[in-house]
Protein backbone atom coordinates (compact mmCIF):
# COMPACT_ATOMS: atom_id res chain seq x y z
CA UNK A 1 0.00 0.00 0.00
CA UNK A 2 2.73 2.43 1.01
CA UNK A 3 4.74 1.52 -2.11
CA UNK A 4 1.76 2.46 -4.26
CA UNK A 5 1.34 5.73 -2.37
CA UNK A 6 5.01 6.58 -2.83
CA UNK A 7 4.76 5.83 -6.54
CA UNK A 8 1.75 8.14 -6.79
CA UNK A 9 3.68 10.82 -4.93
CA UNK A 10 6.65 10.45 -7.28
CA UNK A 11 4.29 10.91 -10.23
CA UNK A 12 2.78 14.02 -8.64
CA UNK A 13 6.23 15.58 -8.25
CA UNK A 14 7.28 14.64 -11.77
CA UNK A 15 4.06 15.95 -13.30
CA UNK A 16 3.98 19.09 -11.13
CA UNK A 17 0.73 18.24 -9.35
CA UNK A 18 1.06 20.50 -6.31
CA UNK A 19 -2.20 19.86 -4.48
CA UNK A 20 -5.80 18.90 -5.04
CA UNK A 21 -6.85 22.47 -5.82
CA UNK A 22 -4.25 22.92 -8.54
CA UNK A 23 -5.69 22.74 -12.07
CA UNK A 24 -2.33 21.53 -13.39
CA UNK A 25 -1.76 19.17 -15.06
CA UNK A 26 -5.23 19.18 -16.62
CA UNK A 27 -5.46 15.37 -16.74
CA UNK A 28 -4.94 15.18 -12.95
CA UNK A 29 -7.49 17.85 -12.06
CA UNK A 30 -9.30 17.11 -8.79
CA UNK A 31 -6.83 14.43 -7.70
CA UNK A 32 -4.69 14.61 -4.59
CA UNK A 33 -1.32 16.27 -5.19
CA UNK A 34 2.13 16.14 -3.62
CA UNK A 35 0.86 18.10 -0.63
CA UNK A 36 -1.94 15.71 0.33
CA UNK A 37 -0.07 12.51 -0.56
CA UNK A 38 2.98 13.43 1.52
CA UNK A 39 0.76 14.11 4.53
CA UNK A 40 -1.08 10.86 3.93
CA UNK A 41 2.14 8.87 3.65
CA UNK A 42 3.51 10.27 6.91
CA UNK A 43 0.15 9.69 8.63
CA UNK A 44 0.24 6.08 7.48
CA UNK A 45 3.62 5.65 9.13
CA UNK A 46 5.88 5.80 6.09
CA UNK A 47 9.24 7.04 7.28
CA UNK A 48 10.19 10.58 6.22
CA UNK A 49 13.37 9.18 4.72
CA UNK A 50 11.37 6.84 2.50
CA UNK A 51 9.12 9.71 1.44
CA UNK A 52 12.20 11.67 0.42
CA UNK A 53 14.24 8.86 -1.14
CA UNK A 54 11.52 6.70 -2.68
CA UNK A 55 9.17 9.36 -3.92
CA UNK A 56 10.35 12.96 -4.01
CA UNK A 57 13.89 12.34 -5.24
CA UNK A 58 12.58 9.81 -7.79
CA UNK A 59 10.02 12.28 -9.13
CA UNK A 60 12.45 15.19 -9.39
CA UNK A 61 15.10 12.88 -10.85
CA UNK A 62 12.71 11.82 -13.60
CA UNK A 63 11.86 15.40 -14.55
CA UNK A 64 15.55 16.39 -14.42
CA UNK A 65 16.47 13.58 -16.81
CA UNK A 66 13.64 14.51 -19.18
CA UNK A 67 14.80 18.14 -19.08
CA UNK A 68 18.33 17.05 -19.97
CA UNK A 69 16.91 15.10 -22.91
CA UNK A 70 14.83 18.11 -24.07
CA UNK A 71 11.65 16.10 -23.50
CA UNK A 72 10.25 18.72 -21.12
CA UNK A 73 10.86 22.45 -20.73
CA UNK A 74 11.32 25.06 -18.02
CA UNK A 75 7.61 25.36 -17.12
CA UNK A 76 7.49 21.61 -16.41
CA UNK A 77 10.56 21.79 -14.16
CA UNK A 78 9.17 24.81 -12.32
CA UNK A 79 5.90 23.02 -11.63
CA UNK A 80 7.71 19.87 -10.47
CA UNK A 81 9.78 22.01 -8.11
CA UNK A 82 6.62 23.63 -6.79
CA UNK A 83 5.13 20.21 -6.07
CA UNK A 84 8.40 19.17 -4.43
CA UNK A 85 8.33 22.29 -2.24
CA UNK A 86 4.78 21.50 -1.13
CA UNK A 87 5.88 18.03 -0.11
CA UNK A 88 9.06 19.25 1.58
CA UNK A 89 6.96 21.50 3.81
CA UNK A 90 5.77 18.34 5.57
CA UNK A 91 9.31 16.98 5.88
CA UNK A 92 10.83 20.18 7.27
CA UNK A 93 10.43 19.22 10.95
CA UNK A 94 12.25 15.94 10.26
CA UNK A 95 15.02 17.71 8.35
CA UNK A 96 15.39 20.27 11.15
CA UNK A 97 15.61 17.53 13.79
CA UNK A 98 18.14 15.54 11.76
CA UNK A 99 15.80 12.56 11.41
CA UNK A 100 16.01 12.99 7.65
CA UNK A 101 19.51 13.37 6.30
CA UNK A 102 20.29 15.38 3.21
CA UNK A 103 22.90 14.17 0.77
CA UNK A 104 25.08 17.14 1.53
CA UNK A 105 25.17 20.91 1.32
CA UNK A 106 25.45 22.75 -1.96
CA UNK A 107 26.45 26.40 -1.97
CA UNK A 108 25.43 28.11 -5.18
CA UNK A 109 25.39 31.58 -6.70
CA UNK A 110 25.89 33.62 -9.84
CA UNK A 111 29.39 35.06 -9.90
CA UNK A 112 30.26 38.69 -9.26
CA UNK A 113 29.14 41.14 -11.93
CA UNK A 114 26.43 38.84 -13.24
CA UNK A 115 22.78 39.29 -12.30
CA UNK A 116 21.28 36.42 -14.30
CA UNK A 117 19.55 33.86 -12.17
CA UNK A 118 17.24 31.61 -14.19
CA UNK A 119 19.80 28.89 -14.82
CA UNK A 120 21.03 29.06 -11.25
CA UNK A 121 17.47 28.82 -9.90
CA UNK A 122 16.80 25.72 -11.99
CA UNK A 123 19.92 24.10 -10.57
CA UNK A 124 18.74 24.98 -7.04
CA UNK A 125 15.40 23.30 -7.68
CA UNK A 126 16.89 20.13 -9.10
CA UNK A 127 19.50 19.90 -6.33
CA UNK A 128 16.88 20.35 -3.60
CA UNK A 129 14.74 17.82 -5.38
CA UNK A 130 17.75 15.52 -5.38
CA UNK A 131 17.96 15.59 -1.61
CA UNK A 132 20.59 18.28 -1.12
CA UNK A 133 20.48 21.21 1.27
CA UNK A 134 20.93 24.27 -0.93
CA UNK A 135 22.51 27.50 0.27
CA UNK A 136 21.54 29.98 -2.44
CA UNK A 137 23.75 33.07 -2.28
CA UNK A 138 21.83 34.77 -5.08
CA UNK A 139 23.38 36.80 -7.88
CA UNK A 140 26.45 39.03 -8.19
CA UNK A 141 28.25 37.05 -5.48
CA UNK A 142 31.82 38.01 -4.66
CA UNK A 143 34.55 35.36 -4.31
CA UNK A 144 34.84 36.29 -0.63
CA UNK A 145 31.14 35.67 -0.05
CA UNK A 146 31.39 32.24 -1.66
CA UNK A 147 34.37 31.45 0.54
CA UNK A 148 32.55 32.57 3.70
CA UNK A 149 29.62 30.29 2.83
CA UNK A 150 31.94 27.33 2.24
CA UNK A 151 33.68 27.95 5.56
CA UNK A 152 30.31 28.21 7.31
CA UNK A 153 29.18 24.91 5.78
CA UNK A 154 32.08 22.47 6.17
CA UNK A 155 32.15 19.84 3.45
CA UNK A 156 29.81 21.77 1.18
CA UNK A 157 30.16 21.52 -2.57
CA UNK A 158 29.94 24.69 -4.66
CA UNK A 159 28.10 25.64 -7.84
CA UNK A 160 29.11 28.73 -9.82
CA UNK A 161 26.93 30.16 -12.57
CA UNK A 162 27.76 32.81 -15.18
CA UNK A 163 25.89 33.98 -18.24
CA UNK A 164 28.10 36.81 -19.34
CA UNK A 165 31.42 36.16 -21.02
CA UNK A 166 32.82 39.16 -19.19
CA UNK A 167 32.12 37.62 -15.78
CA UNK A 168 33.88 34.34 -16.50
CA UNK A 169 37.05 35.91 -15.16
CA UNK A 170 35.31 36.29 -11.78
CA UNK A 171 34.47 32.61 -11.89
CA UNK A 172 38.16 31.83 -12.16
CA UNK A 173 38.96 34.11 -9.21
CA UNK A 174 36.27 32.40 -7.12
CA UNK A 175 37.50 28.89 -7.91
CA UNK A 176 41.08 29.85 -7.05
CA UNK A 177 40.08 31.46 -3.75
CA UNK A 178 37.94 28.51 -2.64
CA UNK A 179 40.48 25.90 -3.71
CA UNK A 180 43.27 27.89 -2.07
CA UNK A 181 41.52 28.39 1.26
CA UNK A 182 39.48 25.19 1.53
CA UNK A 183 41.32 22.56 -0.50
CA UNK A 184 39.24 19.55 -1.48
CA UNK A 185 36.04 21.54 -2.00
CA UNK A 186 34.29 20.28 -5.12
CA UNK A 187 33.32 23.08 -7.51
CA UNK A 188 30.88 22.62 -10.39
CA UNK A 189 30.43 25.38 -12.97
CA UNK A 190 27.78 26.09 -15.58
CA UNK A 191 26.27 28.80 -17.75
CA UNK A 192 25.86 29.81 -21.36
CA UNK A 193 29.40 30.84 -22.27
CA UNK A 194 31.11 27.96 -20.46
CA UNK A 195 32.73 24.85 -21.82
CA UNK A 196 34.47 21.82 -20.34
CA UNK A 197 37.73 23.27 -21.64
CA UNK A 198 37.19 26.50 -19.70
CA UNK A 199 36.16 24.61 -16.55
CA UNK A 200 39.34 22.55 -16.68
CA UNK A 201 41.46 25.63 -17.33
CA UNK A 202 40.20 27.48 -14.25
CA UNK A 203 40.55 24.44 -12.00
CA UNK A 204 36.87 23.59 -11.50
CA UNK A 205 36.10 19.95 -10.80
CA UNK A 206 33.25 19.66 -13.25
CA UNK A 207 31.28 21.49 -15.92
CA UNK A 208 27.63 20.69 -16.40
CA UNK A 209 25.48 21.94 -19.27
CA UNK A 210 22.29 21.27 -17.29
CA UNK A 211 21.04 20.88 -13.69
CA UNK A 212 20.80 17.10 -13.80
CA UNK A 213 24.45 16.81 -14.79
CA UNK A 214 25.47 18.79 -11.69
CA UNK A 215 23.29 16.59 -9.48
CA UNK A 216 24.64 13.38 -10.99
CA UNK A 217 28.24 14.53 -10.55
CA UNK A 218 27.74 15.52 -6.92
CA UNK A 219 25.78 12.38 -6.06
CA UNK A 220 28.69 10.28 -7.28
CA UNK A 221 31.58 12.40 -6.05
CA UNK A 222 30.42 14.17 -2.91
CA UNK A 223 27.15 12.83 -1.47
CA UNK A 224 27.19 11.38 2.01
CA UNK B 1 26.24 47.35 -58.82
CA UNK B 2 26.77 49.26 -55.60
CA UNK B 3 23.76 49.59 -53.36
CA UNK B 4 23.06 51.94 -50.48
CA UNK B 5 22.67 50.38 -47.06
CA UNK B 6 18.92 50.92 -47.25
CA UNK B 7 18.66 49.20 -50.63
CA UNK B 8 20.98 46.38 -49.61
CA UNK B 9 19.13 45.45 -46.41
CA UNK B 10 15.72 45.79 -48.09
CA UNK B 11 16.87 43.22 -50.64
CA UNK B 12 18.58 40.96 -48.10
CA UNK B 13 15.38 40.73 -46.07
CA UNK B 14 13.61 39.51 -49.22
CA UNK B 15 16.61 37.40 -50.36
CA UNK B 16 16.96 39.39 -53.58
CA UNK B 17 20.32 40.01 -55.33
CA UNK B 18 22.71 42.46 -53.68
CA UNK B 19 26.32 43.56 -54.18
CA UNK B 20 27.52 42.17 -50.84
CA UNK B 21 26.23 40.77 -47.56
CA UNK B 22 24.99 43.35 -45.06
CA UNK B 23 26.89 44.72 -42.07
CA UNK B 24 25.68 45.65 -38.64
CA UNK B 25 26.79 45.17 -35.03
CA UNK B 26 26.00 45.77 -31.37
CA UNK B 27 28.74 46.74 -28.91
CA UNK B 28 29.13 46.85 -25.16
CA UNK B 29 29.27 50.43 -23.88
CA UNK B 30 32.71 49.68 -22.41
CA UNK B 31 34.01 48.63 -25.84
CA UNK B 32 33.20 51.97 -27.40
CA UNK B 33 34.79 53.78 -24.42
CA UNK B 34 37.94 51.67 -24.64
CA UNK B 35 38.34 52.13 -28.38
CA UNK B 36 37.79 55.88 -27.96
CA UNK B 37 40.45 55.98 -25.20
CA UNK B 38 42.82 54.18 -27.53
CA UNK B 39 42.23 56.84 -30.17
CA UNK B 40 40.37 54.68 -32.68
CA UNK B 41 37.09 56.57 -32.35
CA UNK B 42 36.49 60.29 -32.07
CA UNK B 43 34.53 61.67 -29.13
CA UNK B 44 30.84 60.92 -29.71
CA UNK B 45 31.49 59.43 -33.15
CA UNK B 46 28.71 57.22 -34.47
CA UNK B 47 29.76 53.57 -34.77
CA UNK B 48 27.47 53.23 -37.79
CA UNK B 49 29.37 56.06 -39.50
CA UNK B 50 32.76 54.78 -38.41
CA UNK B 51 32.31 51.20 -39.56
CA UNK B 52 29.92 51.89 -42.45
CA UNK B 53 26.99 49.88 -41.14
CA UNK B 54 23.96 49.31 -43.33
CA UNK B 55 21.44 49.64 -40.52
CA UNK B 56 20.52 52.19 -37.89
CA UNK B 57 17.99 51.64 -35.16
CA UNK B 58 15.89 53.98 -33.07
CA UNK B 59 12.62 54.20 -31.26
CA UNK B 60 11.69 51.95 -28.33
CA UNK B 61 8.50 52.24 -26.33
CA UNK B 62 8.42 52.65 -22.58
CA UNK B 63 6.02 49.85 -21.69
CA UNK B 64 6.24 50.30 -17.91
CA UNK B 65 2.68 49.74 -16.79
CA UNK B 66 2.14 52.73 -14.53
CA UNK B 67 3.86 55.78 -16.00
CA UNK B 68 2.77 57.95 -13.07
CA UNK B 69 4.36 55.72 -10.45
CA UNK B 70 7.39 57.25 -8.78
CA UNK B 71 9.89 54.52 -7.88
CA UNK B 72 9.92 53.90 -4.12
CA UNK B 73 13.15 53.07 -2.30
CA UNK B 74 12.40 50.04 -0.14
CA UNK B 75 15.91 49.39 1.18
CA UNK B 76 19.31 50.95 0.74
CA UNK B 77 22.72 49.57 1.69
CA UNK B 78 26.25 50.75 1.07
CA UNK B 79 26.33 48.92 -2.26
CA UNK B 80 22.76 48.54 -3.44
CA UNK B 81 19.40 50.20 -3.57
CA UNK B 82 16.15 48.26 -3.71
CA UNK B 83 13.22 50.00 -5.41
CA UNK B 84 9.66 49.18 -6.45
CA UNK B 85 9.01 50.26 -10.04
CA UNK B 86 5.96 51.10 -12.13
CA UNK B 87 5.57 47.43 -13.08
CA UNK B 88 5.23 46.49 -9.41
CA UNK B 89 8.64 44.80 -9.55
CA UNK B 90 11.24 45.05 -6.80
CA UNK B 91 14.57 45.81 -8.44
CA UNK B 92 17.98 45.81 -6.83
CA UNK B 93 20.51 48.12 -8.48
CA UNK B 94 24.18 48.43 -7.71
CA UNK B 95 25.44 51.87 -6.85
CA UNK B 96 29.07 51.27 -7.77
CA UNK B 97 28.71 49.77 -11.21
CA UNK B 98 26.35 49.98 -14.13
CA UNK B 99 24.53 46.68 -14.62
CA UNK B 100 21.12 45.22 -15.35
CA UNK B 101 19.06 45.35 -12.15
CA UNK B 102 18.26 42.16 -10.29
CA UNK B 103 14.53 41.36 -10.17
CA UNK B 104 13.84 40.48 -6.56
CA UNK B 105 10.05 40.15 -6.34
CA UNK B 106 6.85 40.98 -8.18
CA UNK B 107 3.38 42.15 -7.24
CA UNK B 108 2.09 40.10 -10.16
CA UNK B 109 2.36 36.38 -9.60
CA UNK B 110 -0.91 35.29 -11.19
CA UNK B 111 -4.00 36.47 -13.05
CA UNK B 112 -5.41 38.34 -10.04
CA UNK B 113 -2.23 40.41 -9.63
CA UNK B 114 -2.16 41.20 -13.34
CA UNK B 115 -5.79 42.31 -13.32
CA UNK B 116 -5.36 44.42 -10.20
CA UNK B 117 -2.00 46.10 -10.80
CA UNK B 118 -1.12 46.10 -14.49
CA UNK B 119 -3.96 45.68 -16.94
CA UNK B 120 -5.93 48.79 -15.87
CA UNK B 121 -2.96 51.11 -16.46
CA UNK B 122 -1.59 49.65 -19.70
CA UNK B 123 -2.90 52.32 -22.01
CA UNK B 124 -1.44 54.02 -25.06
CA UNK B 125 0.18 57.27 -23.99
CA UNK B 126 2.37 59.80 -25.78
CA UNK B 127 4.83 59.58 -22.89
CA UNK B 128 5.62 56.02 -23.90
CA UNK B 129 7.82 57.15 -26.77
CA UNK B 130 10.17 59.95 -27.70
CA UNK B 131 8.83 61.43 -30.91
CA UNK B 132 11.77 63.80 -31.35
CA UNK B 133 14.42 61.12 -30.90
CA UNK B 134 12.64 58.84 -33.37
CA UNK B 135 12.35 61.67 -35.91
CA UNK B 136 16.03 62.55 -35.60
CA UNK B 137 17.23 58.95 -35.78
CA UNK B 138 15.09 58.34 -38.85
CA UNK B 139 16.38 61.52 -40.48
CA UNK B 140 20.01 60.62 -39.71
CA UNK B 141 19.60 57.15 -41.20
CA UNK B 142 17.96 58.58 -44.32
CA UNK B 143 20.82 61.08 -44.70
CA UNK B 144 23.33 58.25 -44.55
CA UNK B 145 21.16 56.11 -46.84
CA UNK B 146 20.95 53.41 -44.18
CA UNK B 147 18.09 51.02 -43.51
CA UNK B 148 16.24 52.45 -40.52
CA UNK B 149 14.66 50.06 -38.02
CA UNK B 150 12.37 50.93 -35.17
CA UNK B 151 13.53 48.64 -32.37
CA UNK B 152 11.53 47.46 -29.39
CA UNK B 153 10.38 44.49 -27.39
CA UNK B 154 7.49 42.21 -28.24
CA UNK B 155 5.16 40.28 -25.95
CA UNK B 156 7.53 37.74 -24.36
CA UNK B 157 10.02 40.40 -23.30
CA UNK B 158 7.21 42.66 -22.07
CA UNK B 159 5.66 40.14 -19.70
CA UNK B 160 8.62 39.11 -17.58
CA UNK B 161 9.42 42.60 -16.24
CA UNK B 162 5.93 42.48 -14.72
CA UNK B 163 5.88 38.97 -13.25
CA UNK B 164 9.36 37.52 -13.75
CA UNK B 165 10.33 34.56 -15.88
CA UNK B 166 9.37 31.99 -13.28
CA UNK B 167 5.80 33.15 -12.66
CA UNK B 168 5.32 33.74 -16.38
CA UNK B 169 6.54 30.27 -17.30
CA UNK B 170 4.56 28.59 -14.51
CA UNK B 171 1.56 30.60 -15.66
CA UNK B 172 1.97 29.12 -19.12
CA UNK B 173 1.48 25.70 -17.55
CA UNK B 174 -1.08 26.41 -14.83
CA UNK B 175 -3.15 29.22 -16.31
CA UNK B 176 -2.35 29.56 -20.02
CA UNK B 177 -5.48 31.69 -20.44
CA UNK B 178 -3.93 34.35 -18.19
CA UNK B 179 -0.66 34.45 -20.12
CA UNK B 180 -2.58 34.53 -23.42
CA UNK B 181 -4.47 37.52 -22.11
CA UNK B 182 -1.22 39.29 -21.23
CA UNK B 183 0.10 38.47 -24.70
CA UNK B 184 -3.03 39.90 -26.32
CA UNK B 185 -2.99 43.03 -24.18
CA UNK B 186 0.64 43.80 -24.95
CA UNK B 187 0.20 43.03 -28.67
CA UNK B 188 -2.68 45.52 -28.82
CA UNK B 189 -0.65 48.14 -26.97
CA UNK B 190 2.34 47.70 -29.32
CA UNK B 191 0.04 48.25 -32.30
CA UNK B 192 -1.66 51.27 -30.72
CA UNK B 193 1.71 52.84 -29.96
CA UNK B 194 2.97 52.15 -33.47
CA UNK B 195 -0.11 53.79 -34.90
CA UNK B 196 0.53 56.81 -32.68
CA UNK B 197 4.23 57.16 -33.48
CA UNK B 198 4.38 56.11 -37.11
CA UNK B 199 1.09 57.85 -37.95
CA UNK B 200 2.69 61.11 -36.90
CA UNK B 201 6.34 60.62 -37.85
CA UNK B 202 6.25 58.12 -40.69
CA UNK B 203 7.07 54.43 -40.84
CA UNK B 204 10.60 53.06 -40.54
CA UNK B 205 12.13 50.81 -43.22
CA UNK B 206 11.94 47.81 -40.90
CA UNK B 207 10.80 46.68 -37.47
CA UNK B 208 13.20 44.99 -35.09
CA UNK B 209 11.54 43.03 -32.28
CA UNK B 210 13.65 41.85 -29.35
CA UNK B 211 12.42 38.57 -27.84
CA UNK B 212 14.85 36.53 -25.73
CA UNK B 213 13.09 33.18 -25.79
CA UNK B 214 15.91 30.76 -25.15
CA UNK B 215 18.92 30.00 -23.04
CA UNK B 216 21.73 27.49 -23.28
CA UNK B 217 20.71 24.45 -25.26
CA UNK B 218 16.95 24.96 -25.09
CA UNK B 219 14.13 27.45 -25.47
CA UNK B 220 12.20 28.55 -22.38
CA UNK B 221 9.13 26.75 -23.72
CA UNK B 222 8.24 23.94 -26.08
CA UNK B 223 7.39 24.66 -29.70
CA UNK B 224 3.79 23.69 -28.91
CA UNK B 225 3.61 26.14 -26.04
CA UNK B 226 5.10 28.85 -28.26
CA UNK B 227 2.47 28.24 -30.91
CA UNK B 228 -0.40 28.16 -28.43
CA UNK B 229 0.53 31.10 -26.20
CA UNK B 230 3.16 33.44 -27.66
CA UNK B 231 2.72 33.09 -31.41
CA UNK B 232 -0.72 34.77 -31.49
CA UNK B 233 0.89 37.97 -30.16
CA UNK B 234 3.75 37.74 -32.65
CA UNK B 235 1.35 37.03 -35.49
CA UNK B 236 -0.90 39.95 -34.57
CA UNK B 237 1.89 42.53 -34.32
CA UNK B 238 3.76 41.21 -37.37
CA UNK B 239 0.57 41.06 -39.47
CA UNK B 240 -0.03 44.70 -38.60
CA UNK B 241 3.52 45.73 -39.54
CA UNK B 242 3.51 43.72 -42.75
CA UNK B 243 0.14 45.14 -43.78
CA UNK B 244 2.20 48.32 -44.32
CA UNK B 245 4.74 46.41 -46.39
CA UNK B 246 7.41 46.71 -43.69
CA UNK B 247 9.70 43.71 -42.98
CA UNK B 248 10.37 42.28 -39.51
CA UNK B 249 13.65 41.23 -37.93
CA UNK B 250 13.31 39.22 -34.72
CA UNK B 251 16.11 38.99 -32.19
CA UNK B 252 16.41 36.18 -29.74
CA UNK B 253 19.28 35.24 -27.52
CA UNK B 254 19.65 31.60 -26.56
CA UNK B 255 18.82 28.38 -28.33
CA UNK B 256 15.55 28.90 -30.18
CA UNK B 257 15.92 26.60 -33.17
CA UNK B 258 12.84 24.51 -32.20
CA UNK B 259 10.78 27.72 -32.25
CA UNK B 260 11.92 28.89 -35.69
CA UNK B 261 9.15 27.15 -37.68
CA UNK B 262 6.57 28.85 -35.45
CA UNK B 263 8.33 32.21 -35.77
CA UNK B 264 8.26 31.80 -39.56
CA UNK B 265 4.53 31.08 -39.40
CA UNK B 266 4.16 34.29 -37.41
CA UNK B 267 5.78 36.11 -40.33
CA UNK B 268 9.35 37.06 -39.41
CA UNK B 269 11.67 37.90 -42.31
CA UNK B 270 15.01 37.67 -40.52
CA UNK B 271 16.31 35.89 -37.42
CA UNK B 272 18.97 37.62 -35.34
CA UNK B 273 21.33 36.94 -33.32
CA UNK B 274 21.96 33.16 -33.56
CA UNK B 275 23.98 32.67 -30.39
CA UNK B 276 26.60 30.00 -31.00
CA UNK B 277 27.50 29.51 -27.34
CA UNK B 278 23.86 28.67 -26.62
CA UNK B 279 23.93 25.97 -29.31
CA UNK B 280 22.64 27.83 -32.39
CA UNK B 281 24.22 26.81 -35.68
CA UNK B 282 24.03 29.37 -38.48
CA UNK B 283 24.91 26.96 -41.27
CA UNK B 284 22.36 24.39 -40.14
CA UNK B 285 19.68 27.07 -39.85
CA UNK B 286 20.55 28.30 -43.33
CA UNK B 287 20.24 24.78 -44.74
CA UNK B 288 16.91 24.18 -43.00
CA UNK B 289 15.27 27.59 -43.45
CA UNK B 290 17.45 29.67 -45.80
CA UNK B 291 14.92 29.60 -48.62
CA UNK B 292 12.34 31.31 -46.39
CA UNK B 293 14.32 33.25 -43.83
CA UNK B 294 17.21 35.73 -43.76
CA UNK B 295 19.79 35.73 -40.99
CA UNK B 296 21.86 38.24 -39.07
CA UNK B 297 24.60 37.12 -36.68
CA UNK B 298 25.83 33.65 -35.84
CA UNK B 299 29.56 34.53 -35.81
CA UNK B 300 31.01 33.21 -32.56
CA UNK B 301 32.16 36.21 -30.55
CA UNK B 302 34.39 33.94 -28.45
CA UNK B 303 36.50 33.59 -31.57
CA UNK B 304 36.71 37.36 -31.93
CA UNK B 305 38.01 37.87 -28.45
CA UNK B 306 40.88 35.49 -29.00
CA UNK B 307 42.06 38.40 -31.19
CA UNK B 308 43.66 35.72 -33.37
CA UNK B 309 43.13 36.65 -37.01
CA UNK B 310 43.67 33.09 -38.23
CA UNK B 311 40.81 31.89 -36.01
CA UNK B 312 38.60 34.81 -37.05
CA UNK B 313 39.42 33.99 -40.66
CA UNK B 314 38.46 30.33 -40.14
CA UNK B 315 35.14 31.30 -38.51
CA UNK B 316 34.24 33.58 -41.43
CA UNK B 317 35.36 31.11 -44.11
CA UNK B 318 33.37 28.28 -42.54
CA UNK B 319 30.12 30.22 -42.62
CA UNK B 320 29.93 33.10 -45.08
CA UNK B 321 30.42 31.20 -48.36
CA UNK B 322 27.50 28.96 -47.34
CA UNK B 323 25.05 31.45 -45.90
CA UNK B 324 25.52 34.16 -48.55
CA UNK B 325 24.17 31.91 -51.30
CA UNK B 326 20.55 33.10 -51.09
CA UNK B 327 21.47 36.79 -50.61
CA UNK B 328 19.90 36.65 -47.15
CA UNK B 329 22.74 37.35 -44.71
CA UNK B 330 23.90 40.30 -42.58
CA UNK B 331 27.31 40.01 -40.91
CA UNK B 332 27.03 40.42 -37.13
CA UNK B 333 28.53 38.64 -34.12
CA UNK B 334 26.40 36.11 -32.27
CA UNK B 335 25.57 38.68 -29.58
CA UNK B 336 27.63 41.84 -29.19
CA UNK B 337 31.26 42.92 -29.06
CA UNK B 338 32.76 43.03 -25.55
CA UNK B 339 35.82 45.09 -24.70
CA UNK B 340 38.14 42.06 -24.86
CA UNK B 341 37.89 42.39 -28.63
CA UNK B 342 40.66 44.63 -29.93
CA UNK B 343 39.72 47.32 -32.41
CA UNK B 344 42.01 45.82 -35.05
CA UNK B 345 40.42 42.38 -34.59
CA UNK B 346 36.98 43.81 -35.20
CA UNK B 347 38.29 45.75 -38.20
CA UNK B 348 39.74 42.53 -39.58
CA UNK B 349 36.43 40.72 -38.96
CA UNK B 350 34.44 43.25 -41.00
CA UNK B 351 37.03 43.65 -43.77
CA UNK B 352 37.47 39.93 -44.27
CA UNK B 353 33.77 39.21 -43.78
CA UNK B 354 32.71 41.68 -46.45
CA UNK B 355 35.42 40.43 -48.78
CA UNK B 356 34.05 36.90 -48.46
CA UNK B 357 30.53 38.27 -48.66
CA UNK B 358 30.98 40.11 -51.92
CA UNK B 359 28.93 39.05 -54.95
CA UNK B 360 31.10 40.91 -57.46
CA UNK B 361 32.31 38.52 -60.11
CA UNK B 362 29.70 35.96 -59.18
Amino acid sequence: MSEELLQQLAVCVERGKVNQASPYPPDMKGQDGADELTRKALDQGVSPNDVLEKALIIGMGNIGKKFSANQVFVPDVLMAAKAMTAAMGHLKPFLDSGQVKTRGTFVIGTVQGDLHDIGKNLVCMVMEGGGWKVVDLGVDVSPEKFLAAVQANPGAAVGLSALLTTTMVNMEKTVKLIKGEVPGTKVVVGGAPLTQEFATKIGADAYSPDPQGALDYLNINVAA
Amino acid sequence: MTLTGAERIANILRRKPVDRIGLFEHFWGDTQKKWAREGHLKEGESLADHFGFDIETGGWFNMTANLDFEPVVVEETEDTVLTRDGNGALLRRHKRHDATPEHVDFLVKDRAGWEEHIKPVLRPDRRRTDFTAYREARRHAAGAQRFFCWGGTNVFELMHPVCGHEYMLMGMAVDPGWVKEMVGTYADLIIEMMEMLFGEEGWPDGIWFYEDMGFKGRPFMSAEMYREIIQPGHRKTIDYVKSRGVPVIMHSCGYVEPLVPGMLEAGIDCLQVIEVKAGMDLVKLYRDFGDRLSFMGGMDVRVLYTNDTSRIDAELRAKIPVVKANYGYVLHSDHSIPDQVEYESYRYFTRKGLELGSYNGR
